[in-house]
């Protein structure tokens, strides 16, 4: 297992180098200039060119290619063309509320998919399985755009007492009460579509293990209905909603976008969607390359923890 | 009869000293002559929903207007202005300007300390205003371009000698390139300076934590200088938070539900239920900036022929572009750049009072090539812009002239603008500056840096330069309104269409509070009243 881990850990290089070169160019591919961004309604033509030399864009794009690449291997991101704040202090500062939300999002969306799903699997056809059946189809019908706008309306407009506050951001270590109220509804927001699409996992993958021989013969030894279920059926069924789980933690920070946005939630996403317009490209860079980085280690993490929930599954077999 | 005139002259000149005796002194913290006559309320902690996060909080490398609002509660500059637009001592207590106007010297106010305890004073002036001018890639050396030099006569005396007479100096030292800050800070924090500048001011609330994209925490300055008209000393707050908010309605909501207690924009559509609002003060007042749209007039463009510009500048009706557009009337219809808030404003120059689809038809038939059809570039992001763009299509249609709408990042149109390379107009505005040169000259004479348009007149450019050289206002303002005849009606430049307001929200217990024409809220003198 340790042989996969690090055979893993190498072949991460390449797909990182790779992740630097096409981040690298698509964010200048943008025709805005990050000089004039930066100097706002100040267009004197001396200044602009000192900061495009302060900013290495008077530089070829393989040479400044080569010289945040040199940075990058030393640890350093390089600083924000707009703020001059170091790209990881601006990521680190928002990690905090980014990783709050997003496992709030992930607890949410898995435990109400768990347990709707197995009642909706056990139940098959009844009540619980339509209503299951429509929070799917309005999950990944919704966009949280859309869905986010609604939630406010409703629980910071419409309903008396205005339960929830329409965005902002208290730090739990601030006043946790404040912070929770918060977080209701952008994790909320954020859950749902993950959580349509997991509960349909749940359910499905459930039925497909309800058929097999070993279900029969767990049901034919006496075992309780919750035993055969809880021992049995789940943790076979639990695979296929493990690999959505580990790809649904990678895409933690960037799947916050549009979500943080909405509510005003000082988190990575938003830290990128004000860097994308200004042609910030050291942010964007940053960012993108965290957030692949995530998505690397987020699949090895659910590789292993395959292991452990089908021991058939040996990864020593495969090397050898 | 005579002696009845005389009597009620001498009544009304004692009248006024006695009031003048009763009203107290000029404020030297800023803020109105006239006393509230309440009791001083002090202490408190108000929120400020600010519209964008900051961008940086050097003046040196600031270029947007958001980092202006947190600016002036923390630095101070040489002088500052009152809502009227006239020009205050601040730092610099009084100036002098010699005959020849090349030589401003300035007499410091003493005993100022920076937020970190060193001493504000000649040389510390000199070092920033060398900072400005001599660091590469500054913002401020547009502002600064006239000053040659800065010599310190003594601790508090220092003499800005200029390359040639330049009137708006002063206008440009009310801001960033004005500001006054610590060099032992700016030392200290190296590059970090423009995130994190704590205790880097003289000004009336110190920046204690900036916490990017969440909040600004700006703390009493208990040594500030300033006091009010009625002799009280400022700041009355102990705390300001400042929060980025982007959506304007949000910003709105959160005031509404005491989250915030000033916000300084507002949508057009909220302002009639914001004045009904019993719990809500609106003030407003013309601000310097304004709206237009920009053609490309550079060889082998469109609007390279100029008639074609004009043509547009008289086909659309300002009028219902301010009434029936999203700015539900809060504004200013407007034909040039020079706004009611300038003491150059000619409230007189209105060369098309109403729209003209008739004569910009026949104009475009006097170039004779056939209907004008033209492209405009709509920044993304604010629909108000947009629903704005599209009613200026309606009005341009009646007078047979199409304008396809793109829409596309602002950085992007910004971009290709500079480049000259916008293939019709775009559709980009002006935040505006107190000084009408600051409006004028970069956008019309040519070469200059925001001339986007490619715009070149030499008579224009005879009269902007004499401007800049002339001290008396009065003749500044002939040789202003000269220029303006000419580029935005007979050989036009751009097309502008109005100018915009400075509003200021705030929550009714938060008094001493005023709008200025530039939207800056001045917070020294903000109360909240138990």
């Amino acid at each position: 297992m340790i042989r996969y881990i690090l055979r893993r850990l190498v072949l991460m290089i390449p797909v990182a180098l790779l992740v630097t070169v096409g981040v690298f160019i698509l964010v200048r591919l943008s025709p805005g200039d990050p000089a004039l961004v930066f100097a706002g309604e100040e267009r004197d033509p001396n200044a602009l060119a000192a900061i495009r030399e302060q900013m290495g864009l008077d530089q070829p794009i393989p040479v400044q290619y080569v010289v945040w690449l040199g940075h990058l291997a030393q640890g350093d991101l390089g600083r924000s063309f707009q703020t001059h704040q170091r790209v990881l202090e601006a990521v680190t500062e928002r990690l905090p509320a980014t990783l709050e939300l997003g496992l709030a999002a992930l607890l949410f969306s898995t435990s109400v998919a768990l347990i709707v799903g197995i009642l909706s699997a056990v139940k098959r056809n009844s009540i619980v399985d339509l209503l299951s059946t429509s929070i799917t189809l309005a999950g990944v019908s919704f966009p949280s755009f859309f869905l986010g706008i609604v939630l406010i309306l409703l629980f910071a407009y419409i309903i008396p007492g205005r339960i929830f506050p329409p965005g902002g951001y208290v730090p739990l270590t601030q006043d946790a009460g404040d912070n929770l109220r918060r977080l209701v509804l952008p994790a909320v927001t954020l859950a749902t579509a993950s959580l349509a699409v997991n509960l349909r996992q749940v359910r499905s993958s459930l039925l497909d293990v309800f058929g097999h021989d070993y279900m029969r013969t767990a049901r034919a030894k006496g075992l309780r209905e919750r035993t055969v279920i809880a021992r049995h059926a789940l943790k076979n069924a639990l695979i296929p909603v493990v690999t959505l789980i580990g790809i649904q933690i990678g895409a933690i920070i960037e799947g916050a976008f549009i979500t943080e946005q909405i509510f005003f939630w000082p988190g990575i996403g938003r830290l990128a969607v004000q860097a994308i317009p200004s042609s910030d490209y050291p942010v964007v860079q940053g960012v993108v390359l965290i957030s692949a980085f995530s998505y690397m280690f987020s699949t090895l993490i659910v590789d292993i923890v395959y292991a452990w929930l089908d021991p058939r599954i040996s990864y020593e077999a495969a090397t050898a | 009869m005579r002696s009845a005139r005389f009597a009620l002259v001498f009544v009304s000149a004692f009248a006024i000293l006695l009031a003048a005796c009763a009203g107290g002194q000029q404020p030297s913290g800023g803020g109105s002559a006239a006393p509230s006559g309440a009791k001083a309320a002090y202490g408190g902690t108000l929120t400020f929903a600010l519209e964008n996060d900051v961008s940086n909080l050097d003046p040196m490398l600031s270029g947007l207007f958001v980092d202006r609002n947190i600016h002036y509660a923390m630095y101070d500059s040489l002088v500052r202005v009152d809502p009227q637009g006239n020009i205050l001592p601040w730092l610099a207590e009084k100036w002098e300007t010699s005959t020849d106007g090349k030589t401003v010297t300035f007499h410091l106010r003493q005993g100022v300390k920076y937020h970190d305890g060193t001493a504000f004073d000649g040389d510390s002036v000199k070092w920033n205003i060398d900072r400005y001018i001599q660091t590469k890639g500054s913002l401020r050396t547009a502002d600064l371009g006239s000053v040659d030099n800065v010599q310190v006569v003594d601790a508090s005396t220092v003499k800005f000698n200029l390359k040639s007479a330049f009137a708006p100096l002063l206008g440009a030292l009310v801001d960033r390139a004005g500001m006054m800050v610590s060099k032992k800070v700016v030392d200290a924090m190296g590059a970090d300076f423009t995130v994190k500048p704590f205790k880097a001011g003289t000004g009336p609330f110190i920046l204690t934590e900036a916490v990017k994209n969440d909040h600004y925490t700006l703390e009493k300055n208990p040594d500030w200088w300033g006091k009010d008209a009625a002799g009280n000393k400022l700041p009355f707050l102990d705390k300001i938070t400042v929060k980025p908010i982007l959506d304007a309605d949000v910003a709105l909501t959160n005031l509404r539900t005491g989250q915030a207690q000033v916000i300084n924009r507002i949508n057009g559509k909220d302002v009639p239920v914001v004045k009904t609002d019993p719990t809500l003060t609106y003030q407003q007042v013309g601000s310097f900036s304004w709206n237009s749209m920009v053609p490309n007039e550079a060889p082998g463009f469109i609007f390279n022929e100029h008639r074609y510009v004009k043509a547009v500048a008289m086909a659309i009706d300002r009028d219902e572009i301010l009434n029936k557009g999203p700015a539900q009337g809060i504004g200013l219809v407007g034909w040039g750049p020079i706004s009611p808030a300038h003491f150059a404003y000619d409230p007189s120059f209105k060369p098309w009072p109403k729209a003209d689809p008739d004569g910009a038809k026949k104009l475009v038939a006097e170039v004779g090539k056939g209907p004008l059809k033209f492209e405009l570039l709509v920044p993304s992001g604010d629909p108000a812009t947009l629903q704005t763009a599209q009613l200026i299509q309606a009005e341009l249609a009646k007078a047979d002239i199409t304008m396809d709408l793109k829409t596309q990042l602002f950085n992007d149109i910004v971009t290709l603008q500079q480049q000259h390379k916008h293939p019709g107009m775009t559709f980009v505005g002006w935040s505006g500056r107190l000084d009408p040169d600051g409006n004028t000259y970069d956008f019309v004479v040519t070469g200059s840096p925001n001339n986007d348009s490619s715009y070149s007149n030499p008579k224009v450019d005879d009269l902007m330069k004499q401007q800049r050289a002339e001290s008396d206002p009065a003749k500044r303002k002939t040789l202003l309104l000269q220029a303006q005849q000419i580029y935005a009606v007979d050989d036009p430049s751009r097309v502008w269409f109005g100018f915009g307001v400075s509003p200021l929200v705030t929550v009714k217990n938060l008094t001493g509070m005023e709008s200025y024409p530039d939207r800056i809220p001045r917070f020294q003198t903000a109360q909240l009243q138990k």
